[in-house]
């Protein structure tokens, strides 16, 4: 069977539920007794079932083939939301909320699934009204001015 | 029962045109993520977390509990209308919707829908509120190691939330339940898990954990999927506000039918796992089953639209039960309305019962309310439904991810949960990718520290003895039989062809 068969993404995610499980179970002994009590009854089962889970995995690894066209499709759309998810994330950290994601907004919406540009344009406004006009002028919220902002503005 | 409060509450209500207003915005806003297919009420919530912070908690709850309760009465739009369920529970009302809208009748099929969601919702709410009074006796009752059992029955319902594979929702709940536990520990104030960050010390934040597990990783489906919301076909009969107020009249012609499904409805919601698609489908079942001429189903009886949608909305007023006082939500909807519910400061768990019957009654009213302007909502808007089809998941995404965002950095003002949101996102799309059930995530997270403090408190005063008193042992009683039912339930289901599609 090919590797890239058996290294599904059921295969790995199984083997990332095990792997989270193992690590807090093998971090908790280092903890003193009465806090390390809980996470064991927890953590040492959440090991073995996640064993089993992968076992189960690696099992049926054949029945979820996909064709190469398919599976790289949609490899590339989720790259490319994932791309997206890390752009809002540390655009927003960069530059806060207000002007960050709007402009994320925009970008999204036109570079990214190629809308016209009005509609990228009044999505983006709405949004910024939802943030500075909703939240900050209308709530009376600070919202988060975004790290590298801050520090130009002191 | 203490009437003053209940009515007091009622009053709370109606006598603030803050709290209506917010009522008159809730209502459309869960409706359309109701009636728009691949939406859905779960992320009407999720998206409406940023604009409740910071409201008192008796508005923010009132504003969704009441964008919750009218989600399904939107879903049966596009079931009648355009054969596309809008939720899941909303699949039943298809069988005999879809016909009546090929058979000229659309306008009938959506007041019939309308009605029954509104009745059904109401007396969802009444039974909510008759079952009331017989709990806080119980909770009294409660000590430490019930508590603790409880918690641990609470978690074993996860076997009910986990679908298909108990293994993957253990270990879904399971994983929620270790995340509880990244804090300072209660016990000897050492940190544990947190490794030196400062936002960690009070523990993984539920609001953050809940968007990311549901709100983010539909939108990345929604994404790679191309921003298609289902497939629906255009409306292809026109239909008047004559032929809606004869499905509201058929509604009440039916009464005996009405009231049955809602009861059992009701019911069902208050028994987490079960479900709405239990309820929608076993009252429709109870349709056929009861009528005289069981062979018009299927081809448009309007029976069919009535019995599903009456159970659709009232087992929100049953599922209130174990999730406002056991913290167990019985849905992945109700999961996340608990998340909000912390957020908002009211804890949901036996306490609730003891201090909170406040904000109790007013959720009932709220659920109440809801549903009547619903209805009349509705009635205004039928003639435009049509419409529906045209809203885009594409314009959505990007808002979604900046309200998300938003979400969980305004839970804690910390923008290090923006980081943890991305990265629990990750984790939880791939867990929606593969079919690993999420509500049990959610479960765990909450239900951890209570099942924590209580088994250290029940150790301290009655060491394992605690397990040998008879609430504990009753408590155990009920964990054995939720682990029994989900055997039975695997091995009467065991034909059913497994689900083995991506995606």
């Amino acid at each position: 069977m090919r590797v890239d068969a058996i290294l599904n993404g059921r295969v790995i995610t199984a083997l990332a539920m095990l792997i989270i499980f193992a690590t807090m179970s093998l971090l908790a002994l280092g903890f003193p007794e009465k806090a390390r009590l809980m996470p064991l009854l927890v953590g040492v089962p959440g090991s073995v079932l996640g064993l089993v889970q992968l076992v189960n995995e690696l099992r049926r690894s054949e029945q979820y083939v996909t064709s190469d066209a398919e599976a790289a499709k949609m490899n590339k759309a989720e790259r490319s939301m994932f791309m997206w998810i890390f752009l809002f994330f540390f655009g927003i950290l960069g530059f806060g909320f207000v002007y960050a994601a709007p402009l994320l907004v925009f970008a999204f919406l036109y570079f990214g699934k190629k809308e016209s540009l009005q509609v990228g344009l009044v999505s983006a406004a709405g949004t910024w009204a939802v943030l500075y006009g909703v939240f900050e002028l209308g709530f009376e919220i600070p919202l988060f001015p975004g790290l590298i902002l801050e520090w130009l503005l002191g | 029962m203490d009437l003053s409060g209940i009515f007091d509450a009622l009053l709370t209500i109606v006598g603030s045109p803050y709290h209506m207003l917010l009522l008159l915005i809730a209502v459309p806003v869960g409706m359309f993520f109701g009636a728009i297919p691949g939406l859905g009420g779960k992320l009407g919530v999720v998206l409406a977390i940023p604009f409740v912070f910071g409201m008192e908690a008796t508005a923010g709850a009132l504003f969704l509990i009441a964008m919750h309760s009218v989600v399904h009465t939107g879903g049966a739009v596009p079931s009648i209308l355009f054969g596309v369920p809008g939720t899941g529970p909303d699949a039943a009302t298809i069988v005999d919707g879809l016909p009546m809208t090929r058979n000229g009748e659309a306008g009938r099929a959506l007041g019939a829908a309308f009605g029954a969601s509104g009745l059904g919702g109401v007396i969802g709410a009444l039974f909510l509120l008759a079952v009331l009074p017989l709990l806080r006796p119980v909770v009294l009752a409660f000590s430490p190691a019930e508590f603790f059992l409880l918690a641990l029955f609470g978690i074993t319902l996860i076997a009910m939330l986990s679908g298909d594979s108990l293994i993957k929702g253990l270990l879904v709940g399971f994983f929620g339940l270790m995340m509880a536990f990244v804090k300072l520990d209660p016990q000897t104030g050492i940190q544990r898990y947190t490794f030196d960050m400062l936002f960690l010390w009070d523990g993984v934040d539920i609001i953050t954990a809940v968007l990311a597990i549901f709100a983010i990783p539909e939108m990345i489906s929604l994404g790679v999927a191309g921003g298609a919301m289902a497939q629906v076909d255009k409306v292809t009969t026109s239909y008047g506000l004559a032929g809606v107020f004869r499905g509201i009249g058929d509604v009440f012609r039916h009464w005996g039918l009405s009231i049955r499904t809602a009861l059992i409805g009701a019911f069902i919601g208050m028994i987490p796992g079960l479900g709405g698609d239990a309820a929608s489908w076993i009252c429709y079942g109870h349709a056929v089953q009861s009528s005289k001429t069981p062979e018009r189903f299927g081809q448009g009886a309007v029976e069919g639209v009535i019995a599903p949608e009456t159970a659709n909305n009232s087992k929100e007023g049953g599922s209130l039960l174990p999730t406002l006082f056991f913290a167990v939500p019985g849905s992945s909807g109700m999961a996340i309305l608990l998340g909000a519910f912390v957020m908002l400061g009211i804890q949901p768990g036996p306490g609730l019962a003891l201090t909170g019957m406040d904000i109790v009654w007013v959720l009932i009213w709220g659920l109440m309310l809801a549903n009547v302007i619903a209805v009349l909502m509705f009635i205004i808007v039928a003639p435009s439904l049509g419409y529906l089809s045209y809203v885009r998941g594409n314009l959505l995404i990007p808002l979604v991810l900046a309200l998300t965002f938003l979400g969980a950095f305004l839970s804690h003002m910390a923008w290090e949960n923006m980081a943890l949101l991305v990265v629990l996102s990750v984790l939880g799309y791939y867990l929606k990718k593969y079919h690993w059930p999420r509500p049990p995530f959610v479960i765990g997270l909450i239900l951890g520290p209570i099942a924590e403090d209580s088994f250290h408190k029940a150790m301290a005063l009655w060491g394992p003895a605690f397990l040998l008193r008879p609430g504990a042992m009753i408590m155990l009683g009920l964990t054995v039989f939720s682990i029994v039912f989900y055997i039975w339930r695997l091995v009467s289901g065991k034909n059913k062809p497994e689900q083995t599609h991506a995606g």
